[in-house]
């Protein structure tokens, strides 16, 4: 499974914005409206998708999109 | 007649008492590089925006919306707009389209400030806003119609010298939108005149002195971010560093430490998600500079006041206004002692009190409506649209701040909660209606109440009690859904945290649903007269 584009398909669907196209480098400050307040649906979406589950202390500081692909990436 | 404009006391008269070299803003972008803007750029790059915004055809009283995250655009646009005594909109940069169009369209906004990606997510209710003449998008290069203009394109050769003609203190200057109990959220308007107080409270509650360098981490679509970040300091030749990066512990204190901040104004949600990782940053980071700390938005519990001074060996400070108020209200500050979980006393030339049925009460420690005496400088001169809704929050001379609070026998103020069904996540006004809408336009949905409820996190959470269509079912999927459908309508801070499915909800007879009994039961506290519910 190609995870950087899974999490394009979740970041899509939960920020309705078909334009995005994720990089292993993108930060929450590259994208307007990803940050800590729409972290967590972000994140219940892409449990959702991969059918996987996060622990609070994996996602609390993940630094860009490539860290979270990684743990997605170790879970599957 | 003084020229009460707050964009020349920001700019021009601190040239003229010999700031013109002197930083004004610091700007830290995401990557931690620092451009620093002198009280001479200030009123440059003002004046071109007011310039420009003159060449349009736009001038004094024409609303104006700026709908951008933290970037030295907002301020420069803000001072331009009050230069030109236009009126500024300021909106949350999280925002979702009917949360824009609500406040856009109420306003009457002519003209919107805002970049692509915030663009993007308004472009479908462009046609619900008629009035809205022109939209500049600052990262544009060029033109895209008559409407949809290249903001850079526009500034580009304009000149740098404006003058502004002199304004009385009743012009309009900046427009908030406010959560309510009912309805759609209410539009704050505010004047020029109110600048005094706001300089009172800087001189004696934050105390900034000529060589402090203070950050508000207030976004300025909130009234803290507008009036302590950006009109009072500025206004009295304060330098303020701004922030383009989210929030993050290690970045936090990696920009206290590299920027050597004296003076911190935060919220105490924000505090709580720094104490969750004190491993991370207890004896890490260098906060030497730092003089002090303040907090606004929530009460500060105790327990923040004791981890500030156990781990950052820094005395903090709760202050308490609203966005009606403008500017500080009640407050502690320093050379007063401080009752940890007190709002503190009212400030110089406020009267404050609390009233039980409309009358003022003589108790100490009776529990009631916290009321301001009216007439300080920076209270705010109408909800616009709403004069019924403006005058039923005033009682004679008072004016009834929707709060509930007692007063000890030391003359210190509690706050209790409100008295209203505002929700209050993480320092930011909810008001249920608007969450109750947008979950009644998922299909499986029939009937919705949202109340708030204490959390330990975020000081209250929403929790939504609903009732689904037959044959629906309440799982995960349509959990995920109802949360993504509020992000992009309203703004993730209006994402209830918790969901309760009922077969029914309590309504009164006239059909009302009866948000206190939800919230009397969730607390499990007793549900008080029911004889008007139905059945």
């Amino acid at each position: 499974m190609d995870v950087l584009q899974g999490l394009t398909e979740v970041f899509r669907m939960v920020f309705e914005d078909d334009s995005i196209e994720l990089t292993r480098a993108m930060t929450a400050d590259d994208y307007d409206g990803w940050d800590s307040m729409s972290h967590v649906t972000l994140l219940m979406a892409v449990e959702d998708h991969f059918g996987v589950t996060f622990e609070d202390w994996e996602v609390m500081n993940l630094p860009d999109v490539g860290a979270l692909a990684d743990l997605v990436q170790k879970k599957l | 007649m003084p020229d009460m404009n707050i964009a020349s006391h920001c700019t021009r008269l601190q040239c003229q008492a010999g700031r013109a070299e002197k930083i004004a803003l610091r700007w830290v972008d995401a990557d931690f590089q620092p451009t620093d803007y002198t009280f001479a750029d200030l009123e440059r790059e003002s004046n071109r925006c007011a310039n420009a915004f003159a060449g349009l055809g736009f001038g004094k009283g024409t609303r104006f919306f700026i709908y951008l995250p933290a970037q030295p655009e907002v301020y420069f646009a803000f001072l331009g707009i009050l230069k030109l005594q236009a009126i500024a909109g300021m909106l949350f940069s999280n925002f979702g389209k009917q949360a824009v169009q609500d406040r856009l369209a109420d306003a009457g906004a002519q003209v919107l400030i805002t970049k692509q990606g915030l663009l993007r997510r308004i472009r479908d209710i462009l046609p619900e806003l008629p009035v809205l003449q022109t939209i500049l998008v600052t990262d544009l290069e060029e033109d895209e119609d008559q409407r949809i203009r290249s903001y850079p394109k526009l500034l580009a050769g304009q000149s740098t010298a404006f003058t502004v003609e002199p304004t009385a203190p009743e012009t309009p200057s900046v427009l908030h939108y406010t959560s309510g109990s009912t309805g759609k959220p209410k539009g704050v308007l505010h004047i020029h005149g109110g600048l005094p107080h706001q300089q009172m409270t800087v001189r004696e509650i934050l105390q900034l002195a000529e060589d402090d360098i203070y950050w508000c981490t207030a976004d300025h679509g909130w009234v803290t971010g507008t009036t302590y970040g950006i009109t009072a300091p500025w206004s009295l030749g304060h330098t303020m560093v701004h922030f383009g990066g989210n929030f993050n512990t290690e970045n936090w204190f990696r920009l206290l430490q590299e920027q050597r901040i004296t003076v911190w104004y935060t919220a105490p949600t924000a505090l709580r998600m720094l104490m969750r990782e004190e491993d991370k940053i207890k004896g890490q980071f260098d906060l030497s500079a730092l003089k002090r700390m303040y907090s606004v938005g929530e009460p500060l519990n105790p327990e923040i006041i004791q981890w500030v001074r156990r781990t950052l060996d820094k005395d903090i400070y709760d202050t308490w206004f609203q966005t009606e108020t403008g500017g500080h209200m009640i407050v502690n500050r320093p050379g007063m002692p401080v009752r940890p979980g007190s709002m503190g006393k009212p400030v110089r030339g406020t009267a404050a009190a609390v009233a039980v049925d409309g009358v003022i009460a003589e108790q100490p420690e009776t529990v009631g409506a916290l009321w301001l005496r009216k007439g300080w400088d920076s209270m705010f001169v109408e909800y616009l649209n709403m004069p019924d809704a403006y005058r039923s929050k005033f009682h004679g001379d008072w004016y009834d701040t929707g709060d509930l609070a007692k007063i000890d026998s030391d003359g210190y103020f509690w706050f209790i909660g409100r008295n209203d069904d505002v929700i209050n996540p993480s320092g930011h006004l909810v008001g249920p209606f608007e969450v109750e809408s947008a979950l009644l336009e998922m299909p499986e949905i029939v009937d919705v109440a949202v109340i708030g409820a204490p959390d330990p996190l975020l000081y209250e959470k929403i929790v939504a009690y609903i009732t689904l269509k037959e044959g629906a079912v309440w799982d995960r999927k349509l959990e995920l859904r109802c949360r993504i459908h509020i992000t992009n309508r309203i703004s993730p801070i209006a994402v209830p945290g918790e969901y309760i499915v009922r077969d029914r909800l309590p309504k009164n007879r006239s059909g009302k649903i009866m948000r206190r009994v939800l919230k009397a039961e969730y607390l499990g506290q007793d549900v008080g007269d029911i004889s008007t519910l139905e059945d």
